[in-house]
């Protein structure tokens, strides 16, 4: 029946629907990869007219770098902290503005606020508010005598860059408290006269309800701080998003190394050659997830039984 | 309702689809040619009485808008396109083969930009024009010549705008003697390890904080100047004969790099480990929150309003670190053109106005920089009395002046990313200066080696 309803509408409306999309995916996702892809197997300096093929000796450089393995092992272990960190922190506020609160609205607005914030601004404010020395930070700190702490720079570049990152989870606190308000209340409550408690109802019911939408978080939470480049350069202690060189090596990401090798060294081609390899790793990555969301993730419709 | 219905509205979102599709594509590819300028092409430049437009990267601070409305007012038949310098845009332009016609940039490390054909051979503009002529020019404009093997000779590929001697001082007298240090002489420099001495006596803490740095580098800006410099000055050579290799294990260039240690671990001054927020000296300078600032003879042009500084502020000799004494410009700023820019003519009336016109006199006349014209050299400033002194200071270092070494086959910012890396492990005692000194070496010779292979 259901395929007799959709016969009625031609090919060719289903094309031109999808068009827009298709094209798109086209010039702007498909063509830039084999584009870098081929840029990939050059020495193209960004510039000059003065390159050739160097076959896949970008890449073997790339296995012997040092600079942008520390790079990536820095990005993962950055990932592995600022995800689950924005996450938990996302579904904690979302749980506790999911109860009925005096002034819920407002509640709800300043939590969701910084995450509207533009990056720029709210780096510019995060960089004042971690001045050493006029930063608002160190003066609580000097309250509680505590000497100022140089937050900038290595090695508390690291923890200030989560801090900015952890700052913006508003955006995930709105998606979290809708997953939330989808959990049927009979549910908890069969729960709660089962006997169980608010944290196994929590931990039994309502964590595997939202699942899905945890799940989502996750792995978009992965690929875009993978992809985290903006941040580190805002941070650094200079007046220039060019001056890559006072980026601090704790923050210095693989973007920020992609982001050197292009624009600095002017090397087009190695550039390439690391985003590539970056994507495959971030491809790894997401498909890792993917399978282990078998274990964890719950949905309410058996998707087994559709294949 | 009925079929025709059904099929009509069906026709209609289908039409719909292929609109908004179409308009898509359409947009995208249109994105694809933004930078298509709509007026005439041509090499040498719009021609047929038609308007050309001027595309201009520089900074609005340097270039006002002023400037530009009277050189389209002098010039009617050419407007400018005024975009602020970014090195990113300037590189995707330059990738993407529409280049702006006219681009700030300094003459120190223009071999990498000249080598690659990238820059308009200015000579046979020079050699026609009645208004900047080869022999007003000064000596530092010799940094933008390129003879296909080392600068110094060969074509002009670019013209400096104004220049200083980057490596002279500025000082706070009131923090001298507050600190019974006495002053800085007017002629005569400072070795480097007396001036560290000097740093470290003028620095003051309190709290945790630096209340007073004793001393400003501008680290941020810049490491390969003053450690070629200091190189220069013991005698020794950054770059082997043909530019391909540099040893940094020199004994010149190891004292160099140990300087640059020792002032970071004393902590008289700011560093990429302990920088400012704003990222340069001044702001800290003119708080009277550092006593000494290398900057050159341009940062006179920031105290002409700040009275409260004129009875404190001096300016001092280059200090030196050996027996010959080399007083040079870390940069030279200037402009050149692009060898693609399809309005060269246009683009050469423009560096005629800037660099000789009204606005390189009213730069002379304000002591932003050196001119870089014979011809404008007695404009300079001497009203008040730190501008008398500041320029005497500078006559003197004239006869000083050497051009940094400048190899086509890794830039400026490449070596200062390299510098950076290695001195901060040396500061932070995770590798000794001898180690810092090899492993520079071995990353710059990897990339000299690189640059080589590209621009052969």
């Amino acid at each position: 029946m259901a395929r007799t309803s959709w016969s009625r509408y031609s090919n060719r409306s289903f094309y031109l629907f999808v068009s827009p999309w298709v094209l798109g995916f086209l010039l702007l996702t498909v063509v830039p990869l084999g584009y870098a892809f081929g840029m990939s197997l050059t020495n193209f300096d960004g510039s000059s007219p003065r390159w050739r093929w160097v076959g896949i000796r970008n890449y073997t450089e790339l296995f012997g770098d040092s600079e942008a393995w520390h790079a990536l092992l820095r990005t993962i272990a950055y990932t592995a902290i600022a995800v689950p960190l924005s996450v938990a922190a996302a579904l904690g506020l979302a749980v506790l503005l999911n109860r009925r609160l005096k002034a819920l609205g407002l509640w709800r607005t300043i939590f969701f606020l910084p995450s509207v914030v533009p990056v720029v601004a709210m780096a510019i404010m995060w960089k004042l508010v971690l001045n050493r020395d006029a930063g608002i930070a160190n003066a609580l700190l000097h309250v509680v005598g505590i000497k100022p702490i140089v937050w900038l720079i290595d090695p508390m570049a690291f923890y200030a860059l989560i801090i900015l990152t952890l700052w913006g989870l508003g955006g995930g606190m709105v998606i979290m408290l809708a997953a939330l308000q989808g959990v049927p209340a009979e549910l908890e409550e069969a729960a709660v006269v089962d006997g169980a408690g608010r944290w196994r109802v929590f931990r039994h019911i309502t964590v595997p309800m939202i699942s899905p939408v945890i799940f989502f978080q996750v792995v978009t939470g992965v690929i875009a701080t993978f992809q985290i480049v903006v941040q580190p350069l805002l941070l650094a202690e200079t007046n220039s998003i060019a001056g890559v060189g006072q980026v601090p090596r704790s923050t210095h990401l693989y973007m920020v190394q992609v982001y050197q090798e292009f624009f600095t060294s002017n090397r087009f081609g190695y550039g390439s050659a690391m985003l590539w390899v970056f994507f495959l790793v971030i491809l790894a990555f997401t498909l890792l997830i993917q399978r282990s969301s078998r274990l964890w993730v719950h949905y309410e419709v058996d998707t087994e039984s559709d294949r | 309702m009925n079929g025709s219905a059904r099929i009509s509205r069906r026709r209609l979102l289908g039409g719909a689809s292929a609109v908004v599709g179409g308009a898509a594509a359409g947009g995208l590819l249109s994105g694809c040619n933004a930078n298509s300028s709509g007026s005439s092409p041509g090499n040498g430049g719009g021609g047929g009485g038609s308007t050309v437009t001027l595309t201009v990267m520089y900074n609005n601070n340097e270039l006002t808008k002023d400037h530009i409305a009277d050189f389209e007012a002098k010039n009617p038949g050419i407007r400018i396109n005024f975009l602020q310098t970014d090195a990113t845009r300037l590189n995707a332009m330059l990738a993407s083969g529409t280049p702006p016609d006219f681009v700030r940039g300094a003459a120190v490390g223009s071999a990498n930009v000249n080598a690659r054909g990238l820059a308009t051979d200015l000579t046979p503009y020079l050699e026609k024009s009645q208004v900047l002529k080869k022999d007003d020019l000064l000596g530092v404009n010799d940094s933008f010549r390129w003879d296909g093997s080392k600068i110094g000779q060969g074509s002009y590929y670019g013209i400096v705008k104004d220049w200083s001697q980057d490596a002279t001082l500025w000082y706070n007298a009131q923090l001298f003697d507050q600190a019974k240090s006495p002053h800085l002489s007017e002629t005569e420099p400072i070795g480097y390890d007396d001036l560290l001495a000097v740093g470290k006596k003028l620095t003051s803490r309190q709290g945790g904080k630096t209340k007073v740095y004793g001393l400003g580098v501008e680290w941020a800006w810049n490491l390969f100047a003053p450690l070629a410099t200091m190189i220069l000055q013991q005698g020794g050579q950054i770059y082997n004969g043909d530019l391909t290799e540099t040893d940094f294990t020199s004994a010149a260039a190891r004292r160099a790099v140990a300087w640059y240690v020792d002032f970071a671990q004393a902590g008289v001054g700011p560093s990429s480990l302990d920088p400012l927020p704003d990222g340069a000296d001044l702001s800290t300078f003119m708080a009277k929150r550092m006593a000494i600032s290398q900057d050159g003879y341009w940062y006179g042009g920031n105290f002409v309003k700040e009275t409260a500084l004129h009875p404190v502020i001096r300016m001092a000799p280059a200090p030196v670190m050996g027996d010959h004494r080399v007083s040079p410009t870390y940069a030279g700023m200037g402009a050149w053109i692009p060898a693609k820019s399809k309005h060269k003519d246009e683009a050469w009336k423009l560096m005629e106005y800037f660099m000789a016109g009204p606005p390189a006199e009213e730069r002379a006349k304000s002591g932003w920089g050196l001119p870089a014209l014979k011809s404008l050299l007695p404009k300079l400033p001497q009203d008040l009395p730190y501008q008398k002194q500041a320029y005497k200071t500078a006559q003197n270092e004239l006869q000083f002046s050497a051009p940094l070494p400048d190899s086509p086959y890794a830039t400026v910012d490449t070596w200062n990313l390299t510098l950076d890396k290695h001195l901060q492990r040396a500061i932070k005692k995770q590798a000794t200066v001898d180690a810092a000194c090899k492993a520079i070496t071995d990353d710059v010779n990897k990339v000299l080696k690189q640059g080589k292979e590209q621009i052969g």
